[in-house]
């Protein structure tokens, strides 16, 4: 990085940093501390709201995804808006009229206190573990540029993320989360005209689509029904919706922020327009990763897109190996530019059966490059077993710092930041208060201070920042993190949602039966996914289903005996 | 005017200019959702 690619990130940073801090200070309570004194406008929410979903993680892996297998993943995001809309009629009014800290609060009031004590042990679990990823994700950045191990960087960033998160509380950390969705936006905006730009004269915007359609990555849309495949647009609809609300409704890292709207109006408007965006941003996000591709197209991208594991195995014994292999895949990468190149004049001339013969051709390419890069992860795992052989996080980072100009680098390397930042902020911030309200306030001091529980949702911070550092490093161990943290998170949302709503919609089912069928769906959940018996997004839907089941179920076993059912 | 009344009237009233109930919001946001699946659907179709 230059200088001025040095100067734009520090100072971005430093502001942010400065800015949270700023809207922070003064003298706090609890009731600020958690939920920013309930006085926060629709906008705020939205953006808070938006800026929690996407870490950095959105900006590393959804163009590393689109780059490697399409733009299928967008589908995921179908059920955002039907979610919101189930959200704003039942869980928005209802948190807000009891005034409720945390989601699970409200559970024990419907249900009882070891329900409560349930869901909640199952957010900080499933939250503790996915905020390490996220904490992973952005170290990966300095990896590559200091081109140093990931431990070191992984350190660092959470040690920095910790800091700024204990003196932020809620209210600093939805103001910062405002100006860091605009600089997100103007930053993606950038590094989409400067792909086009950088594209051959006669490759325009329309072009470059269409190149990468013919080699299979403009798939938005898979109407098949394969209950294997990850992205359909019945997993996104369906299993997509289920995964959403159980996120929005359930998980307290969101719950927290649109709890703090200054009223259910203003909640439900953030929380729609969210509904409104959310799907066109993340289709943009993965057009880029798509013009990433054409552009590679082009100028022939590394055989690896992770610097630090090329470097480690050309410093090895297999570096003679590694070698042939890299003028095997000079060679296929030719070959791929000039059928690339015959496309390109197939395309114009509107010859479909020239297109066709192309697109095969194309595609035999494009598998022959895979196969190498195949060899090539080989003879990594080969030098070290525990090499992390999955590069879709580095495409889109390697393309920025080799191919951007001076200054915008540094703006789209502090836009991982920003958004790490963020959500990890809001995680942090949500663990604290779910530890301190729903388990330490309730179990084990009762009768403490305000002052008491501020000072404890501090250490509670801390404490959870701790934690999330330690599952950061081994997070290198992971593939895909963004579907990494989707698959964790199928394993357990679904449980939680199917909790609450038997808690809506459900009057007759007791505390009981409902803690019962909870605990059993999760062993079910847990096996089905530990044995990939169906994609994951689908665990979602079968764990709300059967928690249901399983209540109505224990219910029934139990009516007879209303002396278990009020224990 | 109940409570409950008194409530719904404000919710209203924090609405955006182009919408008057919240119901017409969320059939705003199922057509706009219809919408993005046909225009990609389309999307897909056009460069498959």
């Amino acid at each position: 990085m230059s200088t001025l690619d040095w100067a734009v990130l520090v100072v971005t940073l430093i502001v942010i940093v400065v800015y949270g801090i700023y809207k922070s200070r003064g003298e706090q309570n609890i009731h600020g501390y958690l939920l920013g004194n309930q006085s926060l406008p629709w906008y705020h929410v939205c953006l808070s709201v938006m800026a929690t979903q996407a870490s950095a993680i959105t900006f590393l892996s959804a163009p590393g995804l689109a780059y490697s297998s399409g733009m299928s993943f967008v589908q995921f995001y179908f059920g955002v808006p039907l979610a919101m809309i189930v959200l704003c009629i039942t869980f928005v009014p209802i948190f807000h009229r009891l005034k409720v800290y945390t989601a699970y609060e409200y559970l024990e009031q419907r249900f009882d206190l070891k329900t409560r004590a349930l869901t909640a042990f199952l957010f900080l679990v499933q939250r503790g573990l996915s905020t390490g990823i996220t904490i992973y994700a952005p170290s990966i950045i300095l990896s590559t540029i200091l081109d140093i191990n990931t431990t070191y960087t992984t350190l660092f960033i959470g040690g920095l993320v910790v800091f700024y998160t204990v003196y932020g509380g809620t209210k600093a950390v939805s103001y910062t989360q405002m100006l860091q969705m605009s600089i997100i936006f103007c930053g993606l905006f950038a590094a989409g005209v400067m792909v086009v730009h950088l594209l051959p004269s006669d490759i325009g915007f329309v072009k470059a689509i269409s190149i990468a359609g013919k080699m299979g990555r403009t798939n938005a849309i898979d109407l098949t029904f394969d209950l294997d495949n990850r992205y359909t647009l019945w997993t996104g609809l369906l299993g997509g919706f289920f995964l959403q609300l159980s996120y929005f409704g359930t998980d307290q890292s969101q719950v927290g922020r649109y709890l703090s709207g200054s009223s259910v109006g203003q909640s439900r408007l953030g929380l729609l327009m969210n509904g409104l965006v959310k799907i066109p941003m993340q289709f943009l996000i993965l057009l880029i990763g798509v013009l990433v591709f054409t552009f590679y197209q082009y100028n022939k991208p590394p055989v690896f897109f992770n610097s630090f594991e090329l470097n480690k195995l050309e410093k090895s014994a297999f570096k003679p190996q590694l070698d042939k292999l890299k003028i095997e895949y000079d060679r296929v990468h030719e070959e791929k530019e000039l059928a690339v190149g015959k496309m390109n004049g197939a395309l114009e001339k509107g010859d479909n059966v020239l297109i066709n013969r192309e697109r095969i051709i194309l595609r035999e390419a494009d598998q022959h490059e895979k196969a190498v890069r195949k060899q090539v992860t080989d003879l990594m795992l080969k030098n070290d077993a525990h090499a992390n052989t999955d590069d879709n996080n580095y495409v889109f980072l390697s393309f920025v710092t080799q191919y951007l100009p001076k200054g915008l680098i540094g703006l789209l390397i502090a836009i991982i930041f920003l958004a790490s930042m963020g959500s990890t902020a809001s995680a942090l911030n949500s663990l604290a208060s779910t530890t301190v309200v729903d388990i330490y306030k309730r179990l084990v001091k009762k009768d403490g201070s305000d002052r008491e529980y501020l000072q404890a949702s501090r250490l509670a911070t801390v404490f959870w920042g701790v934690i999330c550092i330690i599952m950061a490093l081994y997070a290198s161990k992971i593939g895909n993190l963004l579907e990494a943290v989707n698959i964790l998170g199928s394993y357990i949302y679904g449980t939680i949602l199917g909790v609450f709503l038997v808690a809506f919609y459900i009057r007759q089912v007791n505390g009981m039966a409902v803690f019962v069928g909870a605990i059993c769906t999760q062993l079910v959940v847990v096996l089905l996914g530990w044995n990939e018996v169906v994609a994951y997004l689908w665990l979602n839907v079968i764990g709300c289903g059967l928690v249901i089941l399983f209540s109505l179920i224990v219910q029934r076993l139990l009516l007879g005996r209303p002396d278990i059912l009020k224990q | 005017m109940s409570t409950e009344l008194k409530e719904r009237h404000s919710y209203e009233q924090e609405l955006p200019p182009f919408v008057r109930t919240w119901r017409q919001f969320y059939r705003l946001l199922i057509a706009w959702l219809v919408l993005l699946i046909l225009l990609f659907y389309a999307f897909t179709v056009y460069f498959k």
